[in-house]
């Protein structure tokens, strides 16, 4: 099992508590460590952006969207490999989600392997 | 009869004092003018004769004392004046035969005064009685006067809402008493007369017949009261619904007098329960196909709310496997993981059967509702779809509200429509999009409950309009939404209507009646 320094951490956005908290507890199992916020603003708003080595958002939450959030960092230069995760994607938010540099687009709800490896192979960049 | 003739004579005025005493004087000058002038022709000593008629006049209409003062004048009279000359023993003949006859009058005079002191009391008690009698014979009229008014009124009552009262002594009895409604209600005609009992039971439907039979005999038997519907087969073939209920009268040892009671034609009164029963389905059918319609048109945002708490007890599942799956298993924390799934897989299957309860199909049941309970799960049900139109939604729920009898699933579809107008008011805006539902108690024991949105607003001049069936303004629904809503709210005995929100958006709101003893 690899270790991570403290100062890289995921960061995980979604307005539903439950699937924010067993997220985290599903990341800690595998060794992770992460940060939970409720939405795209509270998480633009904890100045966490920088330290961030990985996001983990929903796509679809009252205020901004996932989407939305992407292309905020985007604009600020923020490159965070990002993973989203959603109810109800279809192939064109897929592909435009990939496009904007998502390195992963999983549908609710996911396999831990995969979502797991795409964490590993982000942290490891 | 009155007697007006005698009342003169029995009521005779007082003559004045001078009048009285004037009467003695002039009667006895009368009579001693009456004398000298048949002295002048030569008839002797008639005074005396005279002079008595003047005192008994004088005593009669006169009264006592100027009757004594018209025999003392008339003695003065003829002793000075008449025949001065006389004998003394012809004077005091004279003064004595006068005295006599004055007493005589004195007695004459009180007892027809007596006389006619009882005549006067008698007619006046006469009077009285008589008076009595007229009062009591205008009473009498009086009285039956308003009771012919009185029986017309029943009558006419009974007519008008077909009831027809009667009185019947238990078997084998006669029918005693049969109100003219009773023919009506039952089929017969009034000229027949009063129908034996035998020939009104024959009028009940043959399909009521022993039922009937049944409960009269069982009523009659234990002194109770009873009450049953019917049908009555008219002459015509003609099948009416009646309904009778009958009250035993007691003897005073208890023993059964008689059944005294009613028979009511309830044919319309059916017709119209059937009626509102059809109304009441179709309604309950028209709210669930709405119902579905709504349900349809969210079902991305449904799956999406049910999809969420599958993804965490997905996640839990996981966690709790790598927990086992490591080099050295944590059973306290898979445990937890394992606990989490649990509770979210539940949660899962809570928003499906809430969907499932509004789907369903059933007839409209009134229970105890918490109403923020209510509104609180279909904003949950909902916060999918508001989150696809990134809407936020505000409560101000009054926390100490009673609870009512309700419909729970037709009042959330209430809740559900009033939402999905504000969210499609609001969808295409770019501005803040905020739904606030508040709830309170209104002064006048009611429940208020709110939904305003900050979307295009109410249509302009047609603000009542929103609520007419097939009224839209939306490219997508048919416009029965806020129709379905508002027979919803009045067949709960509320009231829904729509003002402007400010500064931007719609209000809708609507009450519900909370009962007496909350």
């Amino acid at each position: 099992m690899s270790t991570h320094s403290e100062s890289k951490f995921v960061s995980i956005v979604d307005d539903d508590d439950s699937v924010r908290g067993t997220l985290q507890e599903l990341l800690r199992s595998a060794g992770f460590c992460s940060r939970a916020f409720e939405s795209a603003e509270a998480f633009l708003g904890s100045g966490n952006q920088r330290e961030t080595a990985c996001l983990i958002t929903d796509i679809r939450m009252p205020g901004m969207s996932g989407l939305e959030l992407q292309a905020r960092l985007n604009a600020e230069h923020c490159r965070i490999p990002t993973i989203f995760i959603t109810a109800h994607g279809d192939e064109e938010m897929r592909f435009k989600a990939l496009r904007e540099g998502a390195v992963e687009f999983l549908p609710k709800p996911f396999d831990d392997e995969v979502l797991i490896e795409s964490v590993r192979a982000a942290l490891e960049r | 009869m009155a007697f007006p003739g005698k009342m003169n004579w029995a009521a005779r005025p007082a003559w004045s004092a001078t009048l009285r005493y004037g009467l003695a004087v002039a009667s006895v000058v009368v009579a001693f003018g009456l004398a000298s002038a048949l002295v002048h022709f030569h008839i002797p000593q008639t005074f005396g004769a005279f002079a008595l008629t003047a005192i008994a006049l004088t005593f009669w209409y006169a009264g006592t004392k100027p009757g004594i003062l018209a025999a003392l004048l008339s003695s003065v009279v003829r002793d000075f004046l008449f025949d001065p000359g006389t004998s003394t023993e012809s004077r005091l003949l004279f003064d004595l035969v006068f005295l006599v006859f004055a007493l005589l009058m004195m007695q004459l005079v009180r007892g027809r005064n007596q006389l006619e002191l009882r005549v006067a009391e008698r007619t006046v008690e006469l009077t009285r009685l008589n008076d009595d009698l007229k009062r009591e014979i205008a009473e009498h009229n009086r009285v039956e006067a308003e009771l012919r008014l009185s029986e017309a009124y029943l009558a006419e009552a009974q007519r008008l809402s077909h009831t027809g009262s009667w009185a019947w002594s238990p078997p084998p009895g006669d029918i005693r008493y049969w109100s003219e409604e009773c023919y009506r209600v039952q089929g017969f005609d009034p000229k027949e007369g009063q129908p034996p009992y035998e020939v009104f039971f024959q009028t009940i439907h043959p399909d009521d017949q022993a039922r009937v039979a049944e409960v009269i005999d069982r009523a009659v038997r234990e002194k109770k009261d009873f009450k049953f519907d019917y049908r009555i087969v008219h002459l015509g073939g003609e099948i009416r619904e009646a309904q009778s209920v009958g009250h035993p009268v007691l003897g005073p040892s208890g023993d059964l007098v008689e059944y005294v009671g009613t028979i009511i034609d309830v044919t319309e009164r059916k017709q119209a329960e059937k009626e509102r029963e059809r109304l009441r389905e179709a309604q309950a059918d028209l709210a669930h196909a709405s119902r579905m319609t709504t349900m349809g048109e969210l079902t991305a945002s449904l799956a999406h709310e049910v999809n969420q708490p599958i993804t965490a007890a997905v996640n839990g599942a996981s966690t709790c496997v790598r927990w086992l799956t490591r080099d050295n298993p944590d059973l306290e924390e898979a445990r937890e993981a394992a606990a989490g799934a649990i509770r979210n897989a539940k949660r899962a299957a809570d928003i499906i059967n809430r969907i499932r309860s509004i789907l369903k199909k059933g007839e409209s049941k009134r229970q105890l509702a918490d109403v923020n309970e209510l509104i609180r799960e279909m904003i949950a049900l909902l916060r999918s779809e508001t989150n696809r139109y990134s809407i936020s939604v505000r409560t101000e729920l009054d926390a100490d509200l009673p609870r009512i009898m309700a419909d729970p699933v037709q009042v959330q579809q209430v809740v559900m429509n009033l939402i999905m107008n504000g969210i499609d008011a609001m969808k295409d805006l770019n501005r803040l999009r905020e739904i606030v539902i508040r709830s309170q108690r209104t002064e006048n024991q009611q429940l208020m409950i709110s939904i305003s949105d900050t979307g295009v607003g109410l249509p302009p001049q047609q603000k009542d309009k929103i609520f007419d069936a097939f009224f839209t303004t939306k490219s997508q629904g048919i416009g029965m939404g806020l129709r379905i809503s508002r027979s919803i709210v009045e067949s709960h005995g509320g009231r829904l209507w729509a003002a402007d929100n400010l500064p931007h958006g719609a209000c809708l709101s609507f009450t519900l009646p909370i009962p007496a003893e909350a």
